[in-house]
């Protein structure tokens, strides 16, 4: 139980807590309920992708896919809604296996093909942003079905339902990552892929299996996208995979891979999202809302860097005395 | 002795980390022309000591003397202007550059116009590999280099640039006997050019044979100044651990007549050429030979990692192959690698992640962790072991590399594997640590363990083991019980017929 709700999330938490208490203060229709249900629209379609991007950066690959993928399975779900006829029931589970195929393919060519996940993903990156293109003559495809629409709008008890996606596949993978034997296997392949090897892990179909996840949130947060526009775009997604890897960045993932709390990553990604907020709010230009994204980026890889400086700073700040014993950690060796 | 002044000398420095005193005012003299062994087991102040001197960092009290004069040494840059090289224990050279430029690394020779004289870097290169007697161009690639051969790199930085004082921290971790041997005829040379050499080492066998005088620290202090204690390994033992320690080597002989594998004529594309060998139920099998003769190889075939081209190995009687390491681990075979830090541990897992992961299968139904009783069985494993308690909440990195040894052989006692290759296992752990892991070997074959065990340390290779294979090119040539060999017969044995320079590679 203590390692799902470690230390790793007190930093993430109290950077959310103090964005959304200055924003508060600054904002007067900040906490409008309003604005508030608004806010858990906002952040669910990059929130649910960037369970797959740090599930990826745990296991010390990197996903650059995500906004593309994005853009190619909504394209695949209007068509499918609009030119073929087929139902919305069939359809959502086809999108999702369809997002799952295509993370297969990439974790493949990635694990077995020994490609850098980095160069993998960016050339898929590429190839799916003009793979949706070839659908409808690369344009736009709207007015898909009425009944979209209520997945990402719809309500229950007065909470849309994009909050409770989040609650469930949050905890999915909070279960996942902390108490199952896929879980751990992905925090040791990241941690040290060699001695993993030696171990018995299967290192390859552990890599390949956190691209196949990575492949069916970007599923899930598509049919979102989809839905809250009741359309299917070529356009759609852009720049959403940095978006998501800021995220789990934010929420102190370590891009060496191995380390990371994954309910950080939605603390990240509320970070950034209050922020964002905040700006729009204060009709802040959407230039000035990339530079201090950049800045988040920035301070939240900082403080990780410089957390034993400033946790020192702060000893000698708050009491004189001594820090803790630490003489049995040998400095030789 | 003639009363000379010392090059260098320490009088009453003291330096504190927090929570702890790293050097209680120590006191050193370093001569001209001797070589001076500084010794104690990990954490006792040693790289402190090291670090002071070469300006890494400004000790808290005391006086640093430069042939009597009180100096300060700033920073490593001013170090080396007084002409202290340090060969530190973690290389500081960068693999992907040549020999050449690693040996001049920040300090090129340059034409008028202020570029690198690449002529006169060869050149130079050349001048001190060759006076080191080794046998690698300048332009090779630095990382293509074994890593006994990297070392010969480093340690050709601090000749190039002609110190009058060198510092070596472990410089023989790595390193295979002749080379070892190589290193000590240099420092010799070096000695008889009234360079003063401060030589830190764990490998006490060797430090009997080449120190001049030793300084032993524990917890900081010193215990034994120059002079104080006679060069022996036992003498020099027990001052280090503050006790007699009594044995030194507790072999115990648990060896059964039961087969348990079987190796016949073993071949791999990694150099493998033909391993022939028998092990028994509760028996250590030492597997003696130099660096690069394929001691490491023989493993990697036997746990599955490399493919076998001929051979076949038999398990109780039974043919086996293993396609990957996991099906050698299912047949109860585990292997504790040569670099626990690069091929053993998980740096980002505590204790317990630590010592389940190999058998995560066992722990887990339907993919779900048994996390109680991953902490249940890793605590009374911890407990048994002695393992540091701090190992339980914190991640590995922050313990020491007895430690972090000691878990990593825990992995395999939680998976009871039946037959474990331990390669180096005791390398670069002190000498505590390295007791505790023999007892470890002794735990595990009196449980009917077999073990085969490499070790480039031939007083434990012969102590610990009841037969030693002798490998030389990837073929074991003969096995015999190590109670008929000497250590200058394993040297020789070894040795034979090798020509100067191995052909395989370590990686």
């Amino acid at each position: 139980m203590k390692r799902i709700f470690d230390t790793q999330l007190i930093g993430p938490f109290a950077a959310m807590v103090i964005v959304a208490l200055v924003v508060a203060l600054t904002t007067e229709r900040f906490l409008n309920p309003g604005n508030l249900s608004n806010l858990s629209l906002q952040v669910s379609i990059v929130a649910l992708i960037a369970i797959g991007s740090t599930i990826v950066i745990f296991a010390a690959g990197i996903d650059l896919s995500s906004g593309s993928m994005v853009a190619l399975l909504t394209m695949i779900l209007a068509q499918v809604l609009k030119f073929m006829g087929i139902p919305l029931v069939l359809a959502v589970p086809l999108i999702l296996l369809a997002g799952g195929l295509l993370g297969l393919f990439i974790g493949l060519i990635t694990a077995y093909g020994r490609i850098p996940s980095f160069i993998t993903t960016l050339a898929a990156l590429i190839a799916f942003r003009g793979l949706a293109l070839t659908f409808n003559n690369g344009s736009p495809i709207f007015s898909l079905d009425p009944s979209l629409e209520p997945i990402f709008y719809g309500k229950f008890f007065n909470i849309p339902l994009p909050f409770f996606y989040l609650i469930f596949f949050y905890a999915l993978a909070a279960f996942m990552m902390n108490f199952t034997k896929l879980g751990r296997e992905i925090y040791a392949v990241g941690g040290n892929p060699a001695a993993a090897v030696l171990t018995g892990i299967n290192v390859r179909k552990v890599q390949t299996t956190t691209f196949v996840i990575a492949g069916f949130m970007t599923a899930v947060g598509a049919i979102l996208m989809s839905a809250r526009l009741n359309s299917g775009s070529p356009n759609y997604g852009q720049t959403l995979e940095l978006q998501a890897i800021a995220a789990a960045v934010v929420g102190g993932a370590s891009l060496a891979g191995g380390r990371g709390n994954i309910l950080a990553t939605l603390m990240g990604a509320m970070t950034i999202v209050i922020v964002q907020n905040g700006l729009n709010l204060n009709a802040a230009p959407s230039s000035i809302q990339n530079v201090v994204l950049g800045l988040i980026i920035l301070m939240a890889v900082g403080i990780d860097m410089w957390r034993v400086e400033i946790s020192a700073l702060m000893a000698r700040i708050f009491r004189r005395s001594s820090p803790p014993q630490s003489s049995n950690i040998e400095k030789e060796d | 002795m003639t009363p000379a002044t010392p090059l260098w000398e320490f009088v009453n420095v003291s330096k504190a980390y927090p929570g702890v005193l790293a050097n209680d005012k120590v006191n050193i003299r370093l001569m001209p022309g001797s070589i001076h062994g500084l010794l104690g087991e990990n954490g006792c102040g040693k790289s402190t000591m090291i670090k002071t001197l070469s300006g890494v960092q400004q000790p808290d009290s005391g006086q640093i003397l430069h042939n009597n004069n009180p100096v300060t040494i700033n920073d490593p840059q001013a170090a080396r202007d007084l002409g202290i090289a340090t060969v530190f224990q973690e290389f500081s050279i960068v693999p992907t550059l040549s020999v050449g430029e690693n040996i001049f690394l920040g300090n090129m020779p340059r034409s008028r116009f202020g570029v690198i004289d690449w002529g006169q870097v060869n050149a130079d290169a050349s001048r001190v590999l060759a006076e080191m007697e080794v046998n690698i161009s300048p332009e090779t690639i630095t990382g293509t280099l074994s890593v006994g051969e990297q070392q010969l790199v480093e340690i050709a930085k601090a000749i190039a640039m002609d110190a009058s004082m060198v510092i070596l921290d472990e410089p023989t971790a790595a390193l295979g006997e002749d080379e070892i041997e190589r290193l000590h005829q240099l420092l010799r040379n070096m000695r008889r050019r009234g360079t003063a050499i401060l030589y830190v080492s764990h490998r006490l066998d060797e430090v009997e044979r080449i120190v001049d005088e030793v300084t032993i620290l524990r917890n900081g202090r010193v215990v034994r100044a120059s002079g104080e204690t006679e060069i022996n390994v036992s003498k020099i033992v027990s001052a280090m651990v503050g006790e007699d320690i009594g044995e030194h080597y507790p072999k115990e002989q648990n060896a059964t007549a039961d087969v348990v594998l079987e190796a016949q004529g073993l071949a791999t594309r990694s150099g493998v050429k033909d391993a022939t060998f028998v092990l028994h139920r509760g028996e250590v099998l030492g597997l003696g030979g130099v660096l690069g003769s394929g001691r490491t190889e023989i493993a990697r075939a036997l746990f599955g990692t490399d493919e076998l081209t001929a051979g076949q190995i038999r398990l109780e009687g039974k043919p086996v192959s293993f396609r990957r390491e996991i099906d050698a681990i299912r047949a109860g075979l585990a292997l504790v690698p040569e670099n626990r830090k690069f091929d053993g541990l998980f740096f980002n897992f505590r204790a317990s992640g630590n010592i389940t992961a190999a058998s995560l299968g066992g722990l887990s139904r339907l993919g779900i962790l048994n996390l109680w009783a991953e902490e249940q069985a890793t605590h009374e494993l911890i407990r048994d072991l002695e393992i540091s308690t701090q190992a339980e909440e914190k991640t590995v990195n922050f313990l020491s590399g007895g430690n972090q040894q000691k878990i990593v052989i825990a992995r395999w006692l939680f998976s009871d594997s039946d037959i474990l290759i331990l390669d180096e296992p005791t390398q670069g752990i002190d000498i505590g640590a390295k007791i505790a892991v023999y007892k470890l070997i002794n735990k595990l074959t009196r449980a009917g363990k077999a073990i085969i065990f490499i070790s480039s340390d031939h007083d434990e290779l012969l102590a610990m083991s009841d037969r030693i294979a002798v490998v030389q090119h990837g073929a074991i040539v003969r096995t015999v019980n190590a109670s008929d060999l000497t250590h200058d017969d394993l040297v020789r044995a070894s040795a034979d017929n090798s020509p100067s320079k191995p052909e395989e590679e370590f990686a």
